[in-house]
């Protein structure tokens, strides 16, 4: 697919599908020790014309390992014989490591005319991680990163079909360094790449600032094997 | 394992998505409300796909039917897919916290258990085996405070005495090379088929190294065939010495329908979509089956409620942040200025702004606008006073009150504005009182004195209480004692005042501290009175008349309630956009006025240049950008009145509202006025104008 406007960083909601298409096939044929996009298709909303891109990226349950036990809170007490008797089968666990779960999608923005990380935490369980939890996770570079940079920060947004906050790495800065990355290839490739290649070009900025690596040869198209990382895959 | 020891499984966890607890909300309001029948609910769950990371069984909002009419009619179970085998469960729902402490959860997990037992017996395992891993939920759901208690049991039938394991190794040992690499095919070929959400299964070795999986219907055949049979199941378990907690029922299942007593078991893992043998398990199992078990009339124990860490506890989730429509409403509006922000202003005060606390003395067509501006730069405490009641005319131009407001009399202004604010931002502190503020030239009856002097140490309290006050009122007068107080206290005061067509908004200057030099300045000979030239003038400063009672004889251009409509939101929004430029200088009230024209200092501030007085005109559609000194003979701000004030308190300000000519004695403005009548101009006699005020 030709991109329509390739010079000022954005593309269009077909364009979008095509390059999540793009993405999902070299993720998986680089076969990542993630497991591979989902698409998910989108249920009409309801005001206004029906979404164009007609879904989104999704990569779920992503696990993130906490080297420390969060403390329970736990309420009452209640005494064995209570609920039930002690069953020499059953394997009490003892302290474990703490593990976070993420959710990523990658969402289109009509209004930035770019895609949209959206991510979201978890506790064991389901808890919610808060703002600060999530941070936390992130890896140390990209706290500076959020700091300093204007074109990088997280905030927290309405998800456009699930209807509850999610964070998000503001799309307001993105055509303007997606502009600068695709001008590198505009020379180098044919038009018909360009757009294939936009969605793989953004994850490799943007999932280095979530922590969440592409695989090594995702970008550069070669068959090496991935780095391990700070995720890793629960299907 | 050389001998025999017990067989111990790892508890099944669980992982319960805000869908679901989003859908038992708004079942719970719209269908279920008191109702605490049990409800039919789906887990699901699918092989471990990690080696360091059990699977777990997961709620999700499609767990719960979307109403309760679907859940009768269709007995079918949720759809799958091949990391989602749907479980049959059960939901007790209650509606108190007291109620779900005081649940039998010992005859809650014996009823489902019964369930099981019941199923294997009948054989309904053999068509739906998913019904082995069957599980309860017991919850509480606060909808006030947006979290969820809620409990998991997992019934396990109780095996009388434990299975003992004999064998449990990898599964890459146990087979041979060849039957290892049928086995994965046969797997990864019936994982990818429509049968796949299945999560118990028989695996067949054949004398030729040839694997292939069956579905749990077709066990009696397998066994006459004689091959190699193998129980299969999806382990949701990542642990290498230990199967997960669903072969728990199956034992239990195999023993009692099959009559094995010697079992081999599969317990299938994952990983990246595929079988892994190496850390999928084969072992052996040895079970006796129990005579209580021969008895039809025989229900076994079960154990399986969840543990909150090693404790046998509930656990509760807190969904305030997502689901509390007040909390997101403040955190979308925080969004929307940390934006401006990040992208426009990055030296806006974000903290500064949401910690000053604003005074609107008026809540009329400016103090509403005024309000609403505040709210949407981030101000979160306001305060209003008024002394008026909301009349029919208000709701068209006083931006805050509806008709709602005006019945039975009229809500009192104060209040009505205060509540109407919550309802546009629930996150805002806002705080209504209503009482007169005393203006001089409304002389004070004898019985009204306390009443009055309790007005003003109200004013006093509320201007030194907040960080800018807004005097935003309807006349004159009622600006002095305000204008005086801040002064007095040193703090900011904006004005906006309303002729028919025309505005003003100005800052009025910092306070007089109690050693200022500028006391007493002569008059010239050359009649010009000096001014101030450090001291930014207030709304008085230019007046040579002290305010008086412009009530019963207002012409019309006094009258501000007849102003062209345009104008309250302008003045309104200049009067908020000039103190968010006073907030953001570096000196604050003290910053000098500045004009359009002085391009130095306008490029060094990012908001831009920060006025005196803005002067606008409709009928122009024109504004001015004025700055003005304060005078030292003014009867509002100049040190002479301040520290008679401050000498005499309220009774010098029951002095002032009750003999105005006071206080142009006071500040020899008096003596002024007779010097300017008697300067002898040379002019004509019929050309002598009388000095006015101007606004």
């Amino acid at each position: 697919m030709k991109m329509a406007s390739p010079c000022d960083g954005t593309l269009s909601p077909t364009e979008f599908k095509f390059a999540a298409e793009a993405l999902m096939k070299k993720w998986e044929e680089c076969k990542s020790i993630l497991h591979p996009w989902i698409w998910i298709p989108c249920p009409k909303l309801p005001f206004g014309a029906p979404d164009k891109a007609g879904g989104y990226l999704s990569l779920e349950h992503i696990h993130h390992f906490e080297f420390k036990k969060q403390q329970d809170c736990i309420e009452q007490k209640y005494s064995e014989e209570e609920v039930e008797a002690l069953d020499s089968a059953t394997l009490v666990l003892s302290g474990e490591n703490e593990t976070h779960y993420y959710n990523f999608h990658i969402i289109y923005s009509t209004s930035y005319k770019v895609p949209v990380l959206f991510f979201r935490g978890y506790h064991q369980g389901g808890q919610p991680l808060k703002c600060d939890e999530v941070e936390k996770d992130l890896p140390l570079y990209t706290s500076k990163l959020l700091e300093e940079s204007k074109w990088t920060f997280i905030t927290q947004e309405e998800h456009p079909y699930l209807n509850c906050p999610w964070f998000t790495l503001h799309p307001c800065g993105t055509s303007e360094w997606m502009r600068l990355l695709l001008q590198q290839r505009l020379y180098s490739s044919r038009p018909e790449d360009l757009c294939s290649h936009y969605l793989v070009a953004w994850f490799s900025v943007v999932g280095q600032v979530i922590g969440l690596w592409a695989p090594l040869n995702l970008v550069h198209c070669s068959s090496s094997s991935s780095s391990s990382d700070t995720f890793c895959s629960h299907t | 394992m050389a001998e025999s020891t017990v067989l111990q499984f790892s508890p099944f966890q669980s992982h319960v998505e805000e869908g679901f607890w989003k859908r038992l909300s708004s079942l719970k309001l719209n269908t279920l409300g008191l109702d605490e029948t049990p409800v039919k609910i789906t887990g699901f769950y699918g092989p471990c796909s990690h080696a360091q990371v059990s699977s777990h069984l997961y709620l999700l909002d499609e767990s719960l039917p979307a109403n309760l009419a679907e859940e009768s009619s269709s007995s079918e179970m949720v759809l799958g897919n091949r990391n989602r085998c749907p479980i049959p469960g059960t939901l007790y729902n209650t509606n108190t916290l007291e109620s779900f402490r005081g649940l039998d959860k010992q005859s809650l997990i014996r009823k489902e258990a019964k369930k099981i037992w019941e199923e294997i017996c009948s054989g309904r395992v053999e068509a739906a085996c998913a019904v082995l891993s069957r599980f309860l939920v017991i919850s509480y759901a606060d909808l006030k405070k947006w979290t969820f208690h809620y409990w998991f049991a997992f019934p396990a039938l109780v095996l009388n005495p434990s299975a003992l394991v004999s064998k449990l190794q990898p599964a890459s040992e146990w087979f041979n090379l060849e039957e290892g690499k049928s086995l994965s095919e046969a797997c990864n070929e019936w994982r990818k088929s429509s049968l796949t959400a299945v999560p118990f299964f028989l695996v067949i070795i054949t004398a030729d190294s040839h694997v292939t999986l069956r579905p749990l219907k077709d066990w009696e055949t397998c066994q006459r065939d004689g091959h190699k049979l193998l129980f299969g199941f999806y382990d949701p378990c990542h642990l290498p010495s230990n199967p997960g907690w669903p072969l728990r029922n199956f034992l239990a299942f195999i023993c009692s329908r099959c009559k094995i007593e010697k079992i081999q078991f599969l317990c299938y893992r994952e990983r990246h979509g595929l079988a892994d043998l190496t850390h999928s398990l084969v072992g052996e199992a040895l079970v006796s089956i129990s005579q209580e078990w021969k008895n039809p009339q025989f229900i076994p124990e079960a154990v399986g409620w969840e543990r909150n860490g090693s404790k046998l506890a509930p656990r509760r989730i807190d969904l305030a942040t997502s689901m509390d429509p007040i909390r997101l409403a403040m955190s979308a509006a925080d969004l929307n200025l940390k934006l401006m922000r990040w992208r426009a202003l990055p030296s806006l005060n974000l903290d500064k702004l949401s910690a000053t606390k604003c005074l609107l003395l008026g809540a009329g067509t400016l103090g509403c606008q005024v309000a609403r501006m505040l709210m949407a730069w981030g101000i979160k405490k306001i305060t209003l006073v008024d002394n008026g009641r909301v009349s029919m005319s208000n709701p068209l131009r006083q931006s805050l009150y509806t008709l709602e407001d005006c019945l039975n009399g009229g809500d009192w202004k104060a209040d009505a504005a205060v509540r109407s604010l919550k309802s546009i931002f629930p996150g805002v502190e806002a705080e209504g009182f209503t009482f007169a503020i005393p203006m001089p030239g409304h002389p004070v009856q004898a019985k009204e004195t306390a009443g009055v002097l309790e007005d003003c140490r109200r004013l006093q309290n509320l201007i030194s209480s907040h960080d800018v006050i807004f005097l935003l009122t309807d006349t004159r007068e009622s600006r002095w004692l305000p204008t005086l107080l801040c002064t007095n206290a040193n703090k900011l005061a904006i004005t906006a005042a309303l002729g028919f067509d025309s505005y003003v908004v100005m800052r009025h200057g910092a306070g007089v501290s109690a050693d200022d030099k500028d006391a007493s300045f002569s008059v010239c000979s050359s009649g010009i009175e000096g001014h101030e030239s450090r001291r930014l003038g207030c709304y008085f400063c230019n007046d040579v008349v002290a305010p008086n009672d412009s009530t019963s004889n207002r012409t019309l251009d006094q009258q501000c309630t007849v102003t062209r409509p345009g104008l309250a939101p302008i003045a309104s929004a200049l009067a908020v956009e000039l103190m968010i430029g006073i907030l953001h200088h570096p000196e604050g009230m003290n910053a000098p006025g500045e004009m359009a024209s002085s391009i130095s200092e306008s490029s060094s501030q990012p908001l831009g240049i920060l006025p005196h007085q803005i002067r606008g005109s409709l009928s122009q559609f024109s504004q001015m950008v004025l700055v003005g000194s304060s005078f030292n003979r003014c009867t509002a701000c100049s040190n002479l009145v301040v520290s008679e004030y401050r000498r005499r308190e309220l009774e010098f300000v029951i002095q002032a509202l009750n003999h105005p000519n006071y206080l142009e004695d006071l500040t020899g403005l008096t003596e002024l006025m007779d010097k300017a009548r008697s300067f002898n101009l040379d002019w004509e006699e019929d050309d002598e104008t009388d000095i006015e005020t101007v606004l």
